[in-house]
């Protein structure tokens, strides 16, 4: 409402700078030729000095001097120059000048502007009612928060995780660490931690984020992030074995209801199939896919490794001749308790490859293992 | 706030519609109220185009992100002072501070312009107005400022690290006030045009304009070279760069105009050159503008490109150049001749001097424009650089230096070349002598070196000979040499400092060019090296935070000759995380007129780092020449004969007197 009243109040301005002058009085002005005048009696006195000083020589000086006379003499001869215009055309130009202004700003204003939205200043977008800001005003308020305050270690804890859900993991491997630094050691800010870092570096488990790990392993043994991650890292050495040890140990241990179970199902179901195929084209879940799931709710976790599923089975019956493709199906099928479905990709990966190839006899053997047999 | 700001942008687009064509149409019909709307439409325009740069500034300053300009330009982190100067550091930004020069400009006739001529000034007006009114459709239509952003982002990219520096505080607005400051003399002359005719007063109005116009010209110029020298890390003053010679050229063809209009002023001569050069230096102007603006370079001034952009300012070129010179075509020939001179005067000696300077700026021209032609015709990337120029500009350059102090000595009229020769002989002695120190004292001067150096004392002596002659010294007693030295007017000041200035930067050229060292090595810390007579022990890297970025420090220390601490330079390496970039922070200790430069390289992994020292001989006298020329102007602006032109008060208003030589 403030923006309109001050734009009419602008508009009526520039409308009057062009109103007035057309509505008042015609002022006297001097003529051209007096300023000429002007100048040339300067011209006179200046040339008067230059002599004086030697810059011209009195001969070339009467000849100037004789020029100026002449300009002169020239001026007063001209006559006074200039047609009035009908008083009609004048009032004609006047009303469209004065029309002009408004009617070409508000239209072209209405194109251009966004009159409804009002000027956000960071610092007032900072000081609104938290409930109504939104993620990142909150982080951005957090982060001011602390850029005056380094030393909140609560600060850094809480905007830790956070930062991790946006996947600002540098960010978040900084927060850790001050929070560790101000706050002292806890299992979740060390296992936190390697998650930051191993995320900075793309998934892979680095010494650091292993070293991380282990000090939140040592605060509290059952930490299941960190036996995960840990048993992730022996499997990204290919150290396959004690990985899947690892993990089903933690499968043993971990009460039925916990997050962690899906993932390191996923997990186990990944690194069986790598057990084949220590390359697999057609990839399954990637160590981000996991971590993501690692962090959703069980109903989500669920409908996400069945996208993937489902993404692979896809791909597989466009891309039909992938051994390990298929095999991994079949296991994550039988992983998920689809035993109907994992049969029948057995089925059709024998189907792919014939009945008697090896491939075939390699699926079948494999399914077996797995408690799946090719008919019923 | 901010759609305030935009609607005042689009009401001052309006207005200057009015501007443009109101008064033009009230000086052709002879209807004074009408040409009284120039004068109110144009301090309007220049509030409401301030109000709508104020709008934005405050957007940048309260790092409001809901605009898109600033989103992409500002960070929360930044300091305020770059959060402000970060509103020209970008081109929608830069355009806006462009057209509020412009209706600056603009206010400024109305407000000093009482004593016009009413046609004139409405017509002059009229001009402005247009070039404001197609500038402000380019900015509404191309390259708002005030475009929004719904939901605003919580965090901006970050303004270049590159401009994060006071630099960018100066430069641009004195460039700026430089470049758009020519659109008066320009609006002088085709208003002039309009008319027909040139008033006698005609070269005093538009003297002042040019003369503060050059004088930010100047300042610009020497500060964009300054900037360039210490934050690009390259320790050069001048790389020929197109953006460069996009200021450049202006300022060459502006110096021709200057010293054309003191002809017309004072002899009525030389008007067609004066209109040309003033058309002329303003369409350089509007070529640059279009040269850095529309993205057809890539330099290292760092700014956005977009073709749409592009288009839009060729068509202002083409509309703004091509009219004004048809206009020129057709109008010129109504034109009075004025006094005559002899081909060695005063006179003549100032069309030599347009004449080469005009050779110049075509020659810059050239080598600027080829590279691009030649890339639109073949889409080979081929490059101009210093090489062209220096054979090039070099040669008329030099001629022309040497003939600047015979100039002001000429007399009008007819001047004679051996008295002015004989009043030069102390100039030329001791111009003589500095040859024969360098060549004989200094190591490693070559004779070109040493003929340099000569041609620079020629001109300082030559601007001192010039005040000398003038105030009388060695014809009359030295009480009169004094009073006559007091009484002299500012404009011949004027004139000995903007020499003195040439001379000066020239000498700072010569000294930088000719006996500058230069070393590049790998220290570690405790190192020493030594360079030119000056001892530098490396100190130790040490990491530094900043309010945006992070740095590793060098320190090294200015050993005097008893080893002891005599002084720190510090150079730096800083890392903006934001936009991902890397700058060099030179380290400059100056000593004398000299400056010893130190910039760090890369960190090798066994600690050492990569040290690039120069040692640049009488280097600040290039930029100090800049401020002489530029106190040189303002001196100028001082004279009374400026004033003149104006009716006195005292007579009635539209009497004519009769026409009586005093």
């Amino acid at each position: 409402m403030l923006f309109w009243v001050i734009a009419a109040i602008l508009t009526l301005g520039a409308s009057l700078a062009v109103l007035l002058p057309l509505a008042g009085e015609t002022k006297n002005t001097s003529a051209a030729g007096d300023h000429d005048l002007e100048v040339y009696r300067d011209q006179l006195a200046e040339l008067d000095r230059d002599v004086a000083r030697g810059l011209i020589r009195p001969m070339e000086a009467e000849e100037a001097r004789a020029e100026i006379a002449r300009r002169i003499l020239r001026l007063s001869n001209a006559g006074p120059a200039g047609t009035t215009a009908t008083q009609r055309s004048t009032r004609l130009v006047a009303t469209a000048a004065v029309l002009v202004v408004p009617l070409v700003s508000w239209g072209l204003y209405g194109q251009l502007g966004s009159p409804d939205l009002p000027s956000q200043p960071l610092s007032e977008r900072l000081a609104k009612n938290p409930a109504d800001s939104s993620v990142d005003e909150l982080v951005a308020r957090a982060e001011a928060h602390l850029a005056a305050n380094p030393s909140d270690g609560r600060g850094w804890d809480v905007l830790a995780p956070v930062y991790l859900r946006m996947q600002r993991y540098a960010d978040a491997v900084t927060a850790y660490r001050n929070a560790i630094r101000l706050d002292g050691d806890s299992a979740a800010r060390q296992a936190g931690l390697g998650e930051a870092i191993a995320n900075a570096a793309g998934g892979i488990v680095s010494a650091d984020a292993q070293a991380a790990f282990e000090a939140a392993l040592k605060l509290d043994p059952a930490n299941p992030k960190a036996s995960f991650y840990l048993a992730m890292g022996l499997a990204q050495e290919g150290r396959t074995a004690e990985a899947t040890a690892a993990w089903q140990k933690m499968l043993a241990a971990l009460p039925q209801g916990s997050p962690w179970r899906g993932a390191v199902e996923q997990a186990l179901a990944e690194s069986a199939a790598r057990n084949v195929a220590s390359e697999a084209p057609a990839k399954g879940p990637s160590a981000d896919d996991i971590d993501a799931a690692s962090s959703m709710s069980p109903q989500d976790r669920q409908a996400m490794i069945s996208t993937m599923v489902a993404g692979l089975d896809e791909k597989l019956r466009q891309n039909p001749r992938d051994e390990e493709g298929w095999m991994q199906l079949v296991r994550s099928y039988a992983v998920l308790g689809k035993t109907d479905q994992a049969r029948d990709a057995l089925n059709r990966g024998i189907a792919v490859f014939g009945a008697d190839s090896d491939q075939a006899r390699k699926f079948t053997a494999f399914a077996a293992s797995l408690g799946v047999t090719a008919t019923e | 706030m901010v759609e305030t700001g935009h609607f005042a942008l689009v009401l001052a687009f309006a207005l200057a519609l009015v501007q443009t064509v109101v008064p033009l149409f009230g000086a052709r019909t002879g209807n004074h109220k009408m040409m009284a709307v120039g004068a109110p439409a144009a301090l309007t325009g220049f509030a409401l185009t301030a109000l709508s740069f104020v709008a934005l500034a405050t957007a940048y300053a309260g790092s409001d992100f809901s605009v898109e300009s600033v989103w992409e330009n500002s960070h929360s982190l930044q300091p305020l002072i770059y959060k402000i100067t970060g509103t020209w550091g970008n081109h929608e930004g830069s355009m806006l501070l462009w057209v509020l020069i412009l209706t600056f400009f603009g206010a400024l006739v109305a407000v000093f312009g009482g004593n016009l001529p009413a046609t004139l000034r409405a017509n002059v007006l009229a001009v402005q107005g247009a070039i404001g009114a197609t500038f402000l459709l380019f900015i509404l239509t191309t390259s708002n400022p005030f475009v929004r952003l719904n939901p605003a982002p919580i965090e901006g990219r970050d303004l270049n690290p590159i401009l994060q520096d006071l630099g960018l505080a100066i430069h641009p607005p004195l460039l700026y006030l430089g470049y758009v400051g020519f659109s008066i003399c320009f609006s002088f002359s085709v208003a002039a045009l309009i008319e027909g005719r040139i008033d006698a007063s005609w070269a005093r109005w538009v003297r002042p304009w040019t003369l503060v116009a050059w004088m930010f010209l100047t300042g610009g110029i020497a500060m964009g070279s300054y900037w360039a020298y210490y934050e690009l890390g390259w320790g050069g003053f001048w790389f020929w760069d197109p953006v460069e010679n996009a200021s450049f050229m202006p300022w060459l063809a502006g110096t021709a105009l200057l010293h054309s209009a003191i002809v017309m002023e004072k002899r009525s001569a030389l008007k067609i050159w004066t209109l040309l050069l003033a058309i002329l230096t303003f369409s350089l102007s509007l070529l640059g503008t279009f040269l850095v603006r529309s993205g057809v370079l890539t330099s290292v001034h760092a700014f956005a490109t977009d073709p749409t952009r592009g288009v839009f300012i060729l068509c202002i070129l083409t509309l703004f150049i091509g009219g004004s010179l048809a206009l020129f075509a057709l109008r010129a020939s109504r034109l009075t001749a004025g006094g005559l001179f002899h081909p060695i005067s005063r006179e003549g000696a100032l069309v030599l001097n347009n004449l080469f300077l005009t050779t110049a700026t075509a020659t810059v021209l050239v080598g600027t424009l080829y590279p691009l032609v030649v890339e639109a015709l073949s889409a080979d990337k081929i490059s101009v650089g210093a090489p062209f120029f220096n054979l090039t500009f070099g040669p008329l350059m030099v001629p022309l230096l040497v003939v600047v102090p015979f100039g002001p000595l000429l007399a009008w009229k007819r001047g004679d070349i051996f008295a002015v020769a004989q009043r030069l002989m102390a100039a030329f002695a001791a111009a003589l002598l500095a040859v024969l120190v360098t060549a004989l004292f200094i190591d490693g001067a070559s004779v070109l070196a040493a003929l340099g150096v000569g041609l620079a004392f020629w001109l300082i002596c030559g601007a001192f000979t010039d005040l000398a002659v003038k105030s009388g010294f060695g014809t009359v007693a030295p009480a009169t040499v004094l009073r006559r030295f007091a009484g002299l007017p500012r404009s011949v000041f004027g004139t000995a400092l903007a020499h003195l200035g040439l001379g000066l930067t020239t000498l700072g050229i010569v000294g930088t060019l000719c006996f500058g060292t230069e070393k590049i090595l790998s220290m570690h810390a405790g190192d020493t090296v030594e360079l030119s007579g000056h001892t530098l022990r490396f100190e130790g890297l040490y990491p530094a935070q900043g309010p945006n970025y992070s740095e590793d420090r060098g320190r090294f220390a200015l050993l005097g000759a008893d080893g002891s601490i005599a002084g720190e330079i510090t150079s730096a390496k800083r890392s903006y995380p934001v936009r991902q970039m890397t700058t060099t922070e030179s380290g400059i200790s100056t000593i004398g007129f000299s400056q010893l430069y130190l910039s760090l390289g890369d960190e090798a992994s066994d600690g050492s780092v990569v040290v690039r020292l120069w040692w640049k001989p009488l280097v600040t006298l290039i930029w100090g020449g800049g401020l002489v020329m530029m106190a040189g102007a303002a001196m100028s602006l001082l004279d009374r004969r400026l004033r003149v032109g104006a009716p006195s008060s005292r007579k009635p208003a539209g009497a004519v007197p009769s026409a009586s030589p005093p």
